[in-house]
C-alpha cells in the first residue's frame, strides 16, 4: 500500500483497475450532483443566482463526460455493489434543524457538493512519474481543478446571510456529508491498494 | 504521530528534545506544514531546548474543518499544545499568519510565556496588505494551491534561493501542494474577513519580545513591524539583512541562532527590549549591530530621522 496510484505501466499510465474504480466513483458522485442541479434548475431563470445552478449543472455534466471518455475501463464485478452504496449515500437528506423544507434540501445539496468538491482530490494520487499526456491523468487533474472552482458557489451559499440563523444546523450537515464522502473515498482507495495520506480521510 | 483533540478535530503535533528543557513553540505560516521547521528543531535541540511543532487547524496532517473556523480556534488549539509542555519556560515564535496567531496568544495568555518572537508579522491590515491578501485569495480560488504558491514564492524568497531550484519548481511546490487543500487554505484566509486590528491590545503584551523583519519584505513591510515595536513595551526590532518575507525558509541557521540567543538572554536576565532597533548579522553567531543612530529605519535610503 502507498499513497499514490501504481505501479504505473511502462508508459507511466495508471493501472486500468485503479482507473475504473476511481472514475466510477467520481462519475457516481458528480453525476448525482448533476442530476440534483438539473432538477433544481428552472426552465427560465428568474434570479441572478440561478445562473450558478446552470453553470454547476453543465460543469458536473462535463466531468462525467470527460471521465467516461478518458478512462481505460476494465471489467470490475465489485462495481455493482460499490455503486449501490455510493448512490444511496447521495440520496437527498434535508438538513436537520432548518424548518423550511426547500431550504433544508438546498442546504443538503450544497453540503454534499461541498464535500465532493472539497474533500476528493484525485490528482493528488498521481505520482510524479505519471505520464502527463495520459488522458486519465489529465482528466483527474481537471476534475480536481474544476472542483476547486465549483466549490465557491457552495461556500458563498453556506456562509451567506440567509443561513446565518442556522449556522449550527449547516455546520452539522456539512460535517455529516464530509464524513460520509470521506468514508466512501477512503474505502475505495483502500480497495485499490492506496493508503490515504490525509488525516481527514483517515478519520472514521 | 501524536494528536491533540480540539472539539471534534485533531491537531497533529510533535515534541522533541529534553522534557526538562525550556521550550520553543513554532507556529507555521499560511501554506506551511510542521516539517518545514526541521532545521530549527535540530539547531534548537543542540542548544538544549525542547521544540514543539504542529500543523494549524486546516493545515498539513491536522484536521481540516469544512467551513467555519476562526483565529480564536487556532489560539485555543495552540493553548492545548502549550499546556502539554508542563510548567517550564515557554518561548513562542511564529511566522506571518503563524506570527499573528502567536501575537493573539500572547495577548490572551501572555502570563504563560517567557518570550515572544513574531516574524514577518502584522497586527493590522492596511490597504496594501488587505488588497494583496484579497488578490492572493482570488488567486487561490481561480488557480488553486499551485497558483497561490506561484504568487508567493517570488514574493517571499530571494533570487539567490530561487535560481538553483528554478528548473525544478514543481518538485519544490509539490509537498506543500499535496498536504494543503484549497478549501482549507481558503478557510484560513477567510478568517481575516472579520479581522479587527490588534494594535490597541499590543501594549498588554508585557513579556520580552523580539520582532524579526526581513530587510526586503514587501508583503509585510517594515511599517507593519514598527507598529509592533512601538506598541509592545519590552520589544526590540531586529532587521534580517537581505531577507524577504519567508526568511525562515531561506536563513534557518541564522534565524534559529537568533531565537536561541534571545531565549538565553531572557532566561539570564540580560534581555533589554527598550523598543530598540537592531541589524542582525549575515551569518549565525555574528554580532547584532544597533541601527545607526539618527537614521530612519523605516526608509530604504539613508534618511536622517526627523527630530521629534
Amino acid at each position: 500500500m502507498n499513497g499514490f496510484f501504481g505501479p504505473l505501466d511502462s508508459d507511466g499510465r495508471v493501472p486500468p483497475r485503479q482507473q475504473t474504480r476511481v472514475a466510477s466513483f467520481l462519475i457516481s458522485a458528480h453525476g448525482a450532483l448533476g442530476r440534483r442541479f438539473a432538477l433544481a434548475l428552472p426552465p427560465r431563470l428568474e434570479s441572478a443566482w440561478q445562473t450558478e445552478l446552470n453553470a454547476q449543472f453543465y460543469n458536473e455534466s462535463e466531468i462525467v463526460s470527460l471521465l467516461l471518455r478518458a478512462t481505460n475501463w476494465t471489467p470490475d464485478l465489485a462495481l455493482g455493489y460499490l455503486a449501490t452504496a455510493w448512490e444511496t449515500t447521495w440520496f437527498p437528506a434535508p438538513a436537520a434543524g432548518i424548518p423550511d423544507p426547500t431550504l433544508a434540501l438546498a442546504v443538503d445539496l450544497a453540503t454534499l457538493a461541498h464535500a465532493i468538491h472539497a474533500g476528493i482530490r484525485p490528482a493528488a494520487l498521481l505520482p510524479v512519474e505519471a505520464n502527463p499526456n495520459d488522458p486519465f491523468a489529465m482528466a483527474i487533474r481537471r476534475v480536481e481543478f474544476e472542483s476547486g472552482r465549483l466549490l465557491q458557489a457552495q461556500i458563498m451559499f453556506l456562509k451567506g446571510e440567509s443561513l446565518v440563523p442556522f449556522r449550527d444546523a449547516v455546520s452539522a450537515a456539512l460535517e455529516r456529508r464530509h464524513a460520509e464522502v470521506r468514508k466512501l473515498w477512503h474505502e475505495l482507495l483502500d480497495s485499490i491498494g492506496i493508503t490515504s495520506r490525509n488525516q481527514n480521510d483517515a478519520k472514521p | 504521530m501524536p494528536f491533540l483533540s480540539y472539539s471534534s478535530y485533531r491537531i497533529r503535533y510533535e515534541l522533541d528534545g529534553p522534557a526538562d528543557a525550556p521550550a520553543y513553540v513554532l507556529v507555521n505560516g499560511l501554506t506551511q506544514y510542521a516539517e518545514l521547521w526541521t532545521a530549527y528543531r535540530d539547531a534548537l535541540i543542540a542548544r538544549r531546548f525542547r521544540v514543539a511543532t504542529f500543523d494549524l487547524l486546516g493545515q498539513g496532517e491536522s484536521d481540516k474543518p469544512p467551513l467555519f473556523i476562526s483565529q480564536d480556534d487556532q489560539v485555543a488549539a495552540l493553548h492545548l499544545l502549550i499546556q502539554e509542555l508542563g510548567s517550564g519556560p515557554v518561548f513562542l515564535s511564529g511566522i506571518s499568519f503563524g506570527g499573528l496567531i502567536a501575537l493573539r496568544y500572547a495577548i490572551a495568555h501572555g502570563d504563560r510565556l517567557s518570550g515572544l518572537v513574531p516574524m514577518s508579522c502584522f497586527a493590522e491590515l492596511p490597504p496594501q496588505l488587505f488588497l494583496l491578501g484579497n488578490a492572493l485569495r482570488t488567486g487561490l480560488i481561480l488557480g488553486g494551491t499551485s497558483y497561490l504558491q506561484d504568487l508567493l514564492l517570488p514574493m517571499n524568497v530571494s533570487d539567490q534561493w530561487l535560481a538553483p531550484v528554478l528548473d525544478k519548481l514543481d518538485s519544490v511546490k509539490r509537498p506543500g501542494w499535496l498536504v494543503n487543500d484549497v478549501y482549507a487554505l481558503q478557510n484560513l484566509m477567510e478568517s481575516f474577513l472579520d479581522f479587527q486590528p490588534l494594535t490597541p491590545q499590543l501594549p498588554s503584551i508585557g513579556l520580552p519580545t523580539m520582532i524579526l523583519n526581513g530587510e526586503f519584505d514587501f508583503l509585510t513591510p517594515r511599517a507593519l513591524h514598527e507598529t509592533l515595536r512601538v506598541n509592545i513595551p519590552n520589544s526590540s526590532l531586529v532587521i534580517i539583512p537581505r531577507a524577504y518575507h519567508a526568511f525562515t525558509l531561506e536563513k534557518p541557521a541564522l534565524t534559529a541562532d537568533l531565537l536561541a540567543r534571545f531565549a538565553n538572554d531572557v532566561m539570564a536576565g540580560r534581555w533589554r527590549g527598550n523598543k530598540s532597533v537592531w541589524i542582525a548579522p549575515d551569518e549565525a553567531g555574528g554580532d547584532l549591530m544597533p541601527f545607526p543612530a539618527g537614521y530612519d529605519h523605516l526608509r530604504a535610503v539613508p534618511v536622517q530621522r526627523a527630530i521629534s
